[in-house]
C-alpha cells in the first residue's frame, strides 16, 4: 500500500545557500523607506513562502508583495498582494507568495506611505528540500476510507447483479445470487488491479518529485606538497546544475571559510583559485596548527542559486605562506587583560570589536540586526575603516555542532552575485557603505540583518578592514526557542 | 460541474487558490449533498419498514435503498476522501495545478459516481413509470446524461485544446469517451433523440460557462504573467458533438434490428467521420479572426499563455505524419467502435434496471 510506504519516507534537512539556514534576510531601501525583509521559502516547490517585513522607520502605510522569476522583468509580475499590517506593531507586515517552480525567484516589495512609493526585489531560492511521508493520523483516516471504497464498490456491483433488475418485491433466485458473487469477485479483482496501477502512477509521480529534490554539491578536500589545499566540487546530479557556470562573488568564484574543530575559536576566510578543471579549486594554506577543520565553500551559479559545499579535513601542522589579497585569518584568540566580556573581542594593535546587542535574548528564526563597532585602544571609533571586498563587513554564523553556517553581509544573507542579477530594482547590497560615510572614511559600525535558524550556541565571526588590515572579531550567541 | 469548470478557470485566471475557494466549496458541497440525500434515502428505507421504496430497493451490508442511492453515496465518500488526500499531495509534492493527478482522479471518480448514481436512481423509477411521470423522469435522465458527458470531457480538456484539433490524437481521445455516453444513454432510455439531447445539454452547459465566467473580474496572482487579463478565463467553445449525435440518433432509429456489433461498427465509423467532418473545419474557424470575440471565446487565454506559443498565435500543431497518423486513425476507429459497443451493453442493462 502506497500510504504505508509513504509513512516510511525520510525527511531531509534543508541545505542550500548557507548550511541549515534556509530563510532569507535582507535589508534595503525601497524609495524613502528602509525595510528589513524576511522570506521563509517553502520546503516543497511549488509552495507558499512566508514574507515578513519590518519598516526600520515610520511612514510606511501599505506594503505589497509579488513573486517573479529572478531575471524576469517587472512587466511579467502578477498583481501584488497587500500584506497584513500588525495591529500591535504598525511597522510590521506579513504575507505570503507562491513560488511555482524550482530555481531563483525574487519577491517584489512595494512600499507606500505619505513620503512616497518605493520598490525593492529580494532574491529567494525556490528549492524542494523535503521528502514528506504521510502522517500516521492522516493514514489512519485514509486507509479505512480506501477500504470502504474498495469493498463498497464490490458490494454495490454485487447488489446490482443480484437485485437491480428485479421487479419490486421480487426475491433473487439462486442463479442471481451466484452471479452476484461472481460479479463481486470480478469487481474486487478489477479494483485491486486499478489500485496496483494507481500505486505505480503514485510511485512514478514520487520518482519525478524526488528528481527535483535539492541535492547539495559535495566538497572533497586534500592537501598536497605541504600546504596546497585542493578542493573538488562533486555534483551528485541535480536537475541541470553545472559547476562551470559559477559567478564571481565580490570578485571571487569561491569563498572558503575554514573553522578549527572542536574549539571553533579561529577562522580563515580564503579565496581558492579555479584549477584546470572547472570543478577543481586550489588554495595555498597559511600556517595552521595540526587538527581537524570544518570547510564551508560558498559559490554562486549563473542562475543566482548560491550553494555552500562542506566537508571536514584532518591537517598536520602546516608551515604555510603569508596571507595575501582578500584572504584573512582571525589568529588565536587574545586573552583580555581585564575581566572577560562576551560582547567584546580583543584584536591586534589594541583594537577591539564591540557587539552592540539590540536584544537581550535571541530567539530562533527571528530577524535581528547584529551590530558591531570597531574601536581603537582608546575606545574611539576606528578612523581608517575601509571596504572589505566591496562590503563594510562580512560575518559568518556557525553553530557549535557545524550544522548551521551562514555567510552574511550588511545587506543580509543573499549573496552579492545573486543580488546583482536582480538589478535594477535592488539597491546596492551594502546599504551602509555609502550613505553613512563619516568624515574621511567609513563608519566604524556595521550591521548584519540575520536570524539564527535553530536554538543552540553559535560562533559569530565578524570581519572588518581598517588601515589595510582585516580584523576578525569572534563572539558567542546563545539562541533560544 | 459548475464548480469544476469554475475551479479550472480560477487556475487559468488567478493561478493560486486555497482549499476554501468558492469553486472548491461548490465541488465538495455537491459531494456532501449527494452523500446526505442518499444517506437519508438509504437510512429511511432501511429503518422504515413501510417505506414505499423498500420493495424497490437493494440490500447492501444490512442497509436497504435504491441502487442509485448507494452509488451516489459511494461517490460522496470518494469525493470527501480525495480532499485530505489532495491536501497531503500538495504538501508532499507541491501545489500542482494539473487536472490529472491521483487525488484528482479519486475526486473525478467520486463526481462520476454521483452522476451515475443519480442516473440509476432516475432510471429505476423511470423504468417503472409511464405517462407524464416517465416523460418528466426522461428529461431528468437526459440532463444527467449530458452532465456525465461534461464531466468526462473536462478530464480531456487539457489534452484537446483547439491547437491540437488538427491532429488525429484529438479524435482518438474523443472517440474513447463520447460514443460510450451517447450509446449508453440512448440505449438505456429507448428515446429517439437521446444522443442529441445529451449533446445539447453538454453544449448549452459549456456555452453558458464560456459566456458567464468572463463576466466576472479576475487578476493573476502568480507569475510570470505572460498574458495580462482582468476576467475569468472561460473554457473553449464546446466541441460540435451535437452533429454526430444527431446523425447517430437518425441512424439508430433505422438500424434498431441490426446486431449490436454491426450497429456498433457502423456507428463508430459514422461518429468519427461526422465529428471530424465538422470539428476539423470548425477548428480552422476558431483560429480565424472571426472567432476572436466573446461569443466564440477565442480571445481568452490563461495568464501563463506564452505570446510565442502556437496557441496564442492561433496556429495548429502539425498533423501526425506518416505511420503515426494512420496508427492514431486506426486506434480512433477501434475506440469509437469499442466504446459504442460497450455503451450498448451498458444501455441494455440500464433499460432493465428496476430498483
Amino acid at each position: 500500500m502506497k500510504i504505508l510506504a509513504a509513512l516510511l519516507l525520510a525527511v531531509a534537512a534543508p541545505l542550500y545557500s548557507h548550511v541549515g539556514s534556509p530563510d532569507v534576510f535582507y535589508e534595503g531601501s525601497a524609495g524613502p523607506y528602509r525595510l528589513l525583509v524576511t522570506v521563509r521559502p517553502p520546503q516543497v516547490i511549488p509552495g507558499v513562502a512566508e514574507v515578513e517585513i519590518r519598516s526600520v522607520g515610520p511612514g510606511v502605510e501599505k506594503v505589497r508583495v509579488a513573486p517573479l522569476r529572478l531575471t524576469a522583468a517587472a512587466q511579467f509580475s502578477p498583481v501584488p498582494d497587500e500584506m497584513r499590517r500588525s495591529k500591535d506593531d504598525p511597522q510590521f507586515f506579513s504575507g505570503t507568495v507562491w513560488l511555482m517552480s524550482t530555481g531563483s525567484w525574487k519577491v517584489l516589495v512595494q512600499a507606500e506611505g505619505k513620503p512616497g512609493k518605493g520598490e525593492i526585489a529580494v532574491p529567494v531560492p525556490a528549492l524542494s528540500t523535503r521528502v514528506m511521508g504521510m502522517q500516521t493520523s492522516l493514514a489512519a483516516i485514509l486507509i479505512p476510507l480506501c477500504l470502504v471504497l474498495v469493498l463498497g464498490l464490490a458490494a454495490i456491483a454485487s447488489a446490482s447483479a443480484r437485485e437491480a433488475e428485479l421487479e419490486p418485491g421480487q426475491m433473487p433466485d439462486a442463479r442471481r445470487i451466484r452471479r452476484s458473487r461472481i460479479v463481486m469477485a470480478v469487481v474486487l479483482a478489477g479494483t485491486c488491479g486499478v489500485l496496483v496501477l494507481g500505486n505505480s502512477w503514485w510511485s512514478a509521480e514520487a520518482g519525478d518529485y524526488s528528481r527535483i529534490v535539492y541535492k547539495p554539491l559535495q566538497l572533497k578536500a586534500a592537501v598536497q606538497d605541504g600546504n596546497h589545499l585542493l578542493l573538488t566540487l562533486d555534483d551528485p546530479g541535480w536537475l541541470n546544475r553545472r559547476v562551470d557556470d559559477l559567478l564571481p562573488d565580490h570578485g571571487h568564484l569561491m569563498h572558503l571559510f575554514i573553522v578549527n574543530l572542536p574549539r571553533m575559536d579561529q577562522v580563515w576566510h580564503l579565496h581558492p583559485e579555479r584549477g584546470r578543471e572547472p570543478e577543481t579549486f586550489a588554495q595555498t594554506l597559511p600556517t595552521m596548527a595540526a587538527g581537524q577543520y570544518a570547510l564551508f565553500a560558498d559559490v554562486v551559479h549563473a542562475n543566482g542559486i548560491a550553494e555552500t559545499a562542506t566537508t571536514r579535513i584532518e591537517l598536520s601542522t602546516i608551515d604555510g605562506a603569508k596571507l595575501e589579497g582578500d584572504d584573512a585569518a582571525s589568529g588565536p584568540p587574545i586573552i583580555p587583560k581585564g575581566g572577560y566580556n562576551p560582547d567584546v573581542a580583543e584584536l591586534p594593535g589594541g583594537y577591539r570589536m564591540l557587539w552592540e546587542r539590540s536584544a537581550v535574548r535571541i530567539r530562533a528564526r527571528q530577524p535581528y540586526e547584529f551590530r558591531f563597532r570597531l574601536v581603537d585602544a582608546q575606545g574611539a571609533d576606528a578612523k581608517d575603516v575601509e571596504l572589505y571586498m566591496g562590503m563594510q563587513g562580512h560575518a559568518a554564523f556557525v553553530k557549535d555542532d557545524g550544522s548551521v553556517f551562514a555567510h552574511v553581509h550588511p545587506s543580509g544573507s543573499v549573496a552579492a552575485a545573486t543580488l546583482a542579477l536582480t538589478t535594477p530594482l535592488t539597491t546596492p547590497d551594502d546599504p551602509h557603505a555609502m550613505h553613512n560615510m563619516a568624515h574621511g572614511g567609513l563608519p566604524a559600525q556595521v550591521t548584519f540583518p540575520y536570524g539564527l535558524p535553530q536554538p543552540g550556541i553559535y560562533r559569530i565571526f565578524v570581519q572588518m578592514k581598517r588601515g589595510g588590515e582585516i580584523m576578525t572579531g569572534m563572539f558567542n550567541a546563545s539562541v533560544e526557542n | 460541474m459548475t464548480g469544476t469548470h469554475w475551479d479550472i478557470s480560477w487556475h487559468r485566471s488567478i493561478g493560486r487558490d486555497t482549499f476554501w475557494t468558492p469553486a472548491h466549496v461548490d465541488i465538495y458541497l455537491c459531494g456532501i449533498l449527494a452523500g446526505l440525500a442518499c444517506g437519508y434515502l438509504i437510512l429511511s428505507t432501511t429503518w422504515d419498514r413501510d417505506s414505499p421504496l423498500r420493495k424497490s430497493s437493494v440490500a447492501l451490508w444490512g442497509f436497504r435503498g435504491p441502487l442509485g442511492a448507494f452509488i451516489s453515496a459511494w461517490g460522496g465518500i470518494a469525493m470527501l476522501t480525495s480532499a485530505p488526500f489532495d491536501d497531503w499531495w500538495h504538501s508532499a509534492y507541491g501545489l500542482d495545478v494539473r487536472i490529472i493527478s491521483p487525488p484528482h482522479m479519486i475526486l473525478a471518480s467520486g463526481i462520476m459516481a454521483v452522476h451515475l448514481g443519480a442516473l440509476i436512481l432516475i432510471l429505476g423509477q423511470m423504468n417503472r413509470a409511464d405517462g407524464d411521470q416517465r416523460t418528466r423522469l426522461l428529461r431528468l435522465y437526459l440532463y444527467v446524461g449530458g452532465m456525465i458527458l461534461v464531466c468526462l470531457t473536462v478530464l480531456q480538456m487539457e489534452l484537446i485544446y483547439r491547437t491540437s484539433m488538427h491532429t488525429m490524437r484529438t479524435y482518438r481521445l474523443v472517440a474513447m469517451v463520447v460514443p460510450l455516453v451517447f450509446a449508453a444513454i440512448a440505449r438505456g432510455s429507448g428515446y429517439r433523440w437521446a444522443a442529441t439531447w445529451v449533446a445539447g445539454v453538454y453544449t448549452v452547459f459549456v456555452l453558458l460557462m464560456s459566456w458567464i465566467l468572463p463576466l466576472f473580474p479576475a487578476e493573476p496572482k502568480l507569475g510570470p504573467v505572460l498574458h495580462p487579463l482582468h476576467q475569468f478565463t472561460p473554457p473553449e467553445f464546446p466541441l460540435l458533438l451535437i452533429v454526430p449525435a444527431l446523425v447517430l440518433d437518425l441512424m439508430w432509429q433505422r438500424t434498431a434490428r441490426w446486431g449490436l456489433w454491426k450497429q456498433a461498427t457502423i456507428s463508430g465509423f459514422v461518429f468519427l467521420a461526422v465529428f471530424a467532418a465538422v470539428q476539423w473545419p470548425f477548428a480552422s474557424f476558431l483560429m480565424s479572426p472571426a472567432a476572436r470575440n466573446r461569443f466564440f471565446g477565442a480571445i481568452f487565454f490563461g495568464y501563463y499563455a506564452d505570446p510565442n506559443s502556437l496557441y496564442m498565435r492561433y496556429l495548429f500543431r502539425p498533423v501526425e505524419s506518416g505511420a503515426l497518423f494512420w496508427k492514431e486513425l486506426a486506434w480512433a476507429i477501434v475506440a469509437a467502435i469499442a466504446t459504442t459497443r460497450l455503451g450498448f451493453t451498458a444501455g441494455n442493462w440500464m433499460r432493465r434496471v428496476r430498483r
